[in-house]
This record gives C-alpha cells, structure tokens and sequence, in this order.
C-alpha cells in the first residue's frame, strides 16, 4: 500500500541532446509502495528521465535524492547497488541460456566452479510464488513467449535486491490477458513494499494500475495527480496540450465507427489464396494465408511481434515472391509481380523498420520522399526526374507533416526517429494508392500526429482504397479497423469483424489458441 | 553564400597543407616560396604547361570517376588501374589488327574497343559479387594483377615492338590516332570526350532516375530494395559503367600521346584517382575540379623537380596531407 514516505526524489532535472532540450527542468517524487504512472506521448522525455536514473544518460541539471539523501548514478550496475531496478521495452536477454541462467547471470555465484545453482534456484522460486511470477526455471530462454520473457526480466530486477522498479511501456506485446496479470503481480509487489514506476502512453492502463499520475509534455512537467482525484478528460488534456481538438480526433473518441457496409456483389480489391512463403534455410514462414480486403476497408492485423506479420507485408508488396498460393489485385492475378511493378501501379507501403527498410540517411529529404515513386509523374518521365516539381511538392509535405528540418536538401540522417517516421507517412500518402501496406504506422508518434495518421487513413476509405493495417498496439487496431485478421506463427487464427472485436477474444487468439467453432489443427510450425 | 561556405572548409585544408608541408619543405632547406610559385603556376605561366596539365587532367578525372561512380552505390572499386589497361589492350588490339582501316572507322572502333575491354574488366568481379557475394574490394585489387600481365603478355608477344627496349607494342594504324587539337605542344582531342563523360556523369547521377536508383542504392541499400530498385543489377551497372571509362582513360593513353601500348602507363593515375575522389567526397561534380587541381599539382611537381632539385614525393605529401586536412574537416564541423 502506498505510504507517505518519499522514497526518491528528482529535482528540475535537465538533459539537452546537441540543440533538443529533451527534458526542461522536471521533477518527480516516489512514495514508497504505490505504482507511479509516467504518462505522455513519444518524445515527452519520459524514458530519457527514467534513463538518467538508471545511470544510462548523465544529466546535465538537477539533483537527485534516493531515500532523502544526495546520489550520483555512475551506471546501472550503480542503480541496481543502491536499489533501482529497470525493465527496459527490448529485453537484454541471451536467448540460449536457461531462465535461472539468465536472472543470475552478472552476479555472485555461490558455487563458482561447479555451477550448481540450487540456492540461487530456490531464492528464485521464492520470488516468483510471493509475486505471482509463474515462469519454469529450466526453460531456455528463446523458447518463451514475450510475457514470460518480461517475467524474466522483473525477476531479473527483483533477484538483485532493488526496490524501486522502472517498467518502460511493459505492456508492448502483450496480450489482454498477459496484462491483467502483470498488473496483478504489481500490485501484489507494492503491497510487498516496492515502488514502481510505470512509463506508457495508454492512459487506460495507467488508470487502470497507478495510484499516481505525473504527465510529462515535451521534455516538461504538466502535472502530477492522485488516480482517485481526476477524471481522465484531465490527463487527455495534459498529455497533448491546449492545440490539439480533442473532440474531432480518433485517438480519444469514444465512440464506436459505423459498421463497415460491404457492396455483397463487389469482389474483394486485393486478395491472398493459400499463400505459404517457405524461406530459403527450409523455415516455414507463413502457411495458407487467405486475406481479403475489400475498397474502402481498413482491414487489421494483430499478433504478437515476431509471428511473421513482417514477411507477410513483404509478401502483400511483392518484395520477397510467395512459395505457393496466388495473390490477386483489382481481379488481376498479380502472384507474380514485384514490389518494383507493384509500387508503381497502385500499392504504398510504410515498412515496420523505418531505419533499415524505409529510409535513407545518406540521401536527401526530396530524395527519401521520391524513394518508389521515382519512376512515375509528376516525379519522373522515366528517365529524367523532375527535381522542380520534387522539390515543390517536399516542401509541401514538408508543412502538411509537419515534419521539422531544414528544407527538403536537409541530408535525412539530421531527422529524429519521429521525423522520419513522418516521412514514411508523408511518402505513403502523397501518391493516391488503391492500397496501403501501413506496419507499425504510428511507431514513434506523438498523439496529434498519430490522430492525422488515422485521419489520413479513414480518408481513404472515404475514397474507396483499401489498407492492411499491420500494428503491435491493440488499441490502434481495434480504433480505426473494419476486420481485424490475427496472425500467430505465420498462420491466420481467426478474423472479427467490427462488431465481434473484444480485446480478450484477440487476446486468446494472439497467444495461439483457436476460437471454439473453428476445427482446432495441429500448428505446423513449431 | 552557401557556395562559399561549402568551399571554405576545402580551402582552409589546401592552405593548411601547404603550411604543412611548407615546413618539411624549409627544414629540408629548400626556398619554400619558390617551390610553391614552381608548383602552383607551371601550368599556367606557359601554354606547354598548360597543355601538360590537360593531358594530365584526361586520365586523372576518368580514373577518379572510376571509383565515385560505384561508390554512389556504395561499392569500392580499386580496380581502376586494372580497368584503365584492359581498355588499353583493347584499344591497342583494335588499332593493330585493323591498322589499314580509314580514320572515320578505326578511330571509333578504338576508342569503342578501350571502352569495352575497360567494361569487361569491370563486370567480372560485379558479376562475381552479384552471383557469389564476392567482395568487390578483393576483386578488383585482383584484376589490376590480371591486367598487368596481360599487358606483358601482349607487349612481349606478337605485337612486340622489337625496336624498344621497353615492353612496348607495335603503333597503331594512323586512322586510330586521336586528331590534334594543338600541334604544338600537341594536344590531342580526348580531353574534348573527357569534359563530355564528365558532363554526362553529372548529369546522370543528379538529373535521371537511373542516377537516383543508384544514389538510393548506395545510401541505404536494404531500404532502396523494399522500395522496388533492383539494389544488384545497380552494384553491377556502376562498376561496369566505371570499368568503361577507366577503359576510356586507356584507350586515350593509346589513341592519343604514344600510339601505342606502353607498359607502365598506368603511371599512379589509380592512387590519384582515389584521392581526388575522397577529396571530393564522392560528389560527381565536384571531381573534375579537383582533378584538374591535383593535375595542376604534378606539373608542377615535376617541374619543381626539374629546377629546383626538390623531390617529386614532396607534392605526394602535399596531396596526402590535403586528403587528411578535409576529412579533418568533416570532424571539426561535426564537433
């Protein structure tokens, strides 16, 4: 339970990165036993904060008071000495060892030459059954699922004595039901004595979880509020400031779209049949994939990272051939055709992996925005490009994105991730498209900009063009989507439609079990 | 304003070098004001340095695009002097089989014969990355080998000049000589083609889509494949493009001052070329500038050498140390 004893405190604390001020003079105090919330948007400063507590970044202002007295942080392995402990979004796991292997690798062995880890073992289990952390000691690592691997890294903290734990937006790849049990095992670790901090973006979560709330907007303190003293239209207000209109935007309504009225004799616009994709070590990738998105439609898909929804927006684009099956595009069969036909005849793609797939650091601003479009009007007559009208319409996207540099000859790699994120949605919606390969589309956005995503999005429908909505965030998903199809080790569990989705139903579904009225098969991958 | 401000780093390094070297130079005892005043104006004080200086100025700015063009996309290609004496082999094989040819058919076939043989040597090691993965660097080192034997191999066999005491070949048919543009001293008309390819080079790399793939190619070549540019075929049309006019640069030395195929004509135009490409950080349009600069600095050199007594390598150093003074000033700007 929350006492009313400060645990840490950090004063106007400041951190300037070359000439972005990421975090103008914040402060944050920790009581023990209560599970703080550190609310705000990408780029808020919200994890560089907790970084310079966990000693990763120095601060360049500011004071910080563990148990009311003056520390300095050198390093991590300094935080975790004097009690703070952090589970960072990617984890630092080594993915051949065993779970015990890996929560005692880094500290005193007690039987060093002989390596035989009963005590520690023991002390484990003894975490893992206070806090309801049910993972098998014994199980190697790269074989678990996303949950228990973030289990493993709590009781990574937990086993080295902290008591203050950081979670940096734990619940990325999560299912519903992972969730809820996370936040059991936290509560269950304040009322044990520990504090914790809770960096998200999903405001329901922290209303769900937190006795406190502090917001953080660009790199600054808006405020810090009990749970039980303010409704959540406060902290909407808080997170993204006086400009932007709250009622007209997707990202905080409340209510349900229309139902997505499909024309019964229309074909579908773009169309997958038993599509398989065998990669070339002999690894299934994907199996019998059949997907069908119709003009107008936004259709979703969900899974937990890494269940091949990567190959399978490569495969809608034509950038790696299919094993077997057909693809199909306004009645054409189109298995055949490349990303380099496909882009320039109606199919945008924003790719998952801004800096490796999409963007090109060394290149121009103009010249990422042409990337794929390079070859058709108003860009190119096909062998020349018309830099006049590239640079006219950059500079365009250049205001309408919102994008901050210094003119479209500005060399891309001075952009931030969030600008260049930009760019790829500035690509992607410049050109009209029959459809839209959108992956992870709002990664790295602030909440007005991800609202113009959407916006952008729903326009389309408005239009008549289709888009495959590939994202890791539910929430996203189930907001702007019309069918939401759920991918789990390269195979399709299952589609809802608009009015069938419920986060659990998902939920199941993502972590691999098939709704009941489906024959259940074995997985063929396994 | 911008332009100045792109330059000035650039200026501030050729100045520094100068004093840099200027101090080598003083302690070795030499008139250091002097020395420069040989190197800097040779080329300009006579119309034979001047010509001296475009003959030199042909194969320094092809050899240099020989290495920027692949590396707009990203690939080294070291193999520029390699290139530069297939295209010699060829252009010389054109010259003699077909000695008796009239000029409007000879003359192409040579130039066109330097240029091919150039590619080829180009696209056997692009094919060997495209079909192996095989590293580009390695290869081309390699092939410079090849063609050095070669060369041996043809100028010491039945085209052998018996009259030289140097592996030399027989001269080409007359029809084959590149046309003088100044008698005397001569000035043959391949600097004309080598202002044109450095034009055309220009003008592809920045103006068409072609050039773009290959710029796309080079600054991110995972990204420039999901978006449809066939990231292989471009590694393989650079280097076989720079193979071209690294044969070209051959085919002159053939067509133009010797009329024949000399061994070690090759001369250090490829180390050369590398640095005026670096100097000129890969920007294709900044290399014929700075090739006519680091021609402008061997005249002299040779010149200072002539009268002054001061060693050639002197200006090597002044060339080496403006290469590190600009990549210097690529940190100090960062800093």
């Amino acid at each position: 339970m929350m006492e009313d004893i400060t645990i840490l405190e950090l004063k106007n604390v400041r951190k300037v990165f070359g000439q972005i001020v990421a975090l103008d003079s914040v402060s944050f105090t920790l009581k023990r036993g209560e599970i703080h919330g550190l609310l705000g948007g990408n780029g808020a400063g919200k994890t560089t904060l907790m970084n310079i507590l966990y000693g990763l970044y120095r601060k360049d202002e500011g004071e910080i008071l563990l148990r009311d007295k003056t520390v300095s942080i050198q390093g991590p392995r300094d935080a975790i000495n004097q009690g703070i402990g952090m589970v960072h979004q990617h984890f630092l796991q080594i993915g051949s060892f065993t779970v015990l292997e890996n929560i005692v690798l880094g500290t005193d062995v007690r039987n060093k030459y002989t390596m035989k880890m009963d005590q520690e073992a023991e002390k484990v289990l003894e975490l893992c059954k206070r806090f309801g952390l049910n993972v098998k000691l014994n199980e190697i690592m790269s074989t678990l699922t996303v949950g228990a691997r973030q289990k493993v890294e709590i009781l990574k903290a937990l086993y080295r004595g902290v008591d203050i734990l950081i979670l940096d937006e734990p619940t990325t790849n999560l299912t519903p039901q992972e969730v809820d049990a996370l936040f059991e095992s936290l509560r269950v670790m304040v009322n044990d004595g520990l504090s914790i901090v809770f960096i998200t973006h999903k405001l329901r979560e922290v209303l769900s979880v937190c006795d406190r709330i502090t917001v953080l907007r660009e790199g600054k303190n808006i405020t810090t509020l009990d749970r039980k003293d303010a409704s959540e239209e406060v902290f909407v207000r808080a997170m993204v400031g006086e400009k932007m209109n709250i009622e007209n935007s997707i990202y905080f309504s409340t209510d349900k779209r229309e139902k997505y009225q499909r024309d019964p004799s229309e074909s579908a616009k773009f169309k997958l049949e038993n599509v398989s994709l065998v990669s070339s070590d002999g690894i299934s990738r994907l199996t019998d994939i059949n997907l069908e998105v119709f003009s107008g439609e936004i259709v979703g898909v969900a899974g937990v990272a890494g269940n091949g929804q990567r190959v399978l927006a490569e495969v809608v684009t034509g950038v790696v051939p299919i094993s077997s099956g057909k693809k199909f595009f306004l009645g054409d069969d189109i298995s055949q055709m490349t990303n380099e036909d496909l882009l320039g005849s109606g199919f945008a793609y924003i790719p998952e992996d801004r800096l490796s797939d999409g963007f090109l650091p060394k290149a121009s601003v103009a010249q990422n925005l042409i990337l794929g479009q390079h070859r058709v009007k108003p860009y190119s007559d096909g062998r020349f490009i018309n830099w006049k009208t590239v640079y006219a319409e950059t500079t365009k996207h250049i205001q309408e994105y919102n994008i901050k540099t210094n003119g479209p000859a500005d060399v891309g790699g001075n952009l931030s991730g969030g600008n260049i994120q930009r760019v790829m949605i500035a690509r992607a919606f410049s050109m009209e498209s029959q459809m839209l390969v959108a992956h992870n589309p709002t990664r790295g956005l602030d909440i007005p900009s991800m609202d113009f995503v959407y916006q952008k999005m729903l326009a389309r429908c408005g239009a008549g063009y289709s888009t495959l909505l590939i994202s890791e965030d539910l929430d996203e998903l189930i907001r702007i989507s019309d069918r939401i199809a759920v991918i789990y080790r390269g195979q399709i569990l299952g589609i809802l439609k608009r009015e069938e989705f419920d986060k659990y139903a998902i939920g199941r579904l993502m972590s691999g079990i098939q709704l009941e009225n489906q024959p259940v098969e074995e997985n063929a991958v396994s | 304003m911008t332009i100045v401000k792109k330059i000035l780093p650039y200026l501030l390094a050729v100045l520094a070098s100068f004093v840099a070297a200027g101090i080598f130079i003083s302690l070795m005892g030499f008139d250091v004001f002097k020395a420069y005043q040989t190197i800097l104006f040779t080329s300009f004080r006579t119309p034979n340095g001047f010509i001296q200086t475009l003959l030199k100025f042909i194969p320094l700015v092809l050899l240099a695009f020989a290495f920027t063009i692949p590396l707009t996309a990203g690939k080294f290609n070291i193999g520029g002097e390699g290139q530069m004496m297939a295209g010699g082999i060829g252009a010389a094989a054109m010259g003699i089989m077909f000695a008796d040819l009239p000029a409007i058919l000879l003359l192409p076939l040579v130039i066109i014969g330097g240029v091919i043989a150039g590619a080829i040597w180009g696209f056997i090691p692009a094919w060997l990355l495209y079909k192996f993965n095989i590293n580009e660097i390695l290869t081309t080192v390699l092939f410079n080998f090849i063609a050095f034997f070669l060369i041996d191999l043809v100028a010491t066999g039945p085209w052998r000049d018996p009259g030289a005491g140097h592996p030399t070949t027989i001269a080409i048919g007359k029809g084959g000589w590149l046309p003088l543009l100044v008698n005397n001293p001569p000035l043959h008309a391949g600097i004309i083609l080598a202002v044109l390819v450095a034009i055309g080079v220009y003008i592809y790399t920045s103006r068409t889509t072609g050039g773009y793939e290959l710029i796309a190619t080079g600054a991110n070549p995972r990204a420039a494949g999901v978006f449809g540019i066939k990231v292989k075929r471009m590694f393989v049309l650079s280097l076989v493009l720079a193979g071209g006019v690294a044969g070209l640069a051959g085919a002159f030395e053939v067509a133009g001052p010797q009329h024949r195929l000399i061994e070690g004509m090759q001369s250090n135009f490829l180390q050369l070329g590398l640095i005026i490409g670096l100097i000129s950080r890969g920007n294709n349009g900044a290399v014929p500038f700075v090739a006519f600069l680091i021609a402008v600095l061997e005249v002299g050199a040779s010149a200072m050498q002539r009268t002054m007594m001061i060693p050639v390598e002197m200006v090597f150093i002044v060339q080496a140390l403006i290469l590190l003074f600009v990549l210097l000033s690529d940190v100090v700007r960062r800093k």
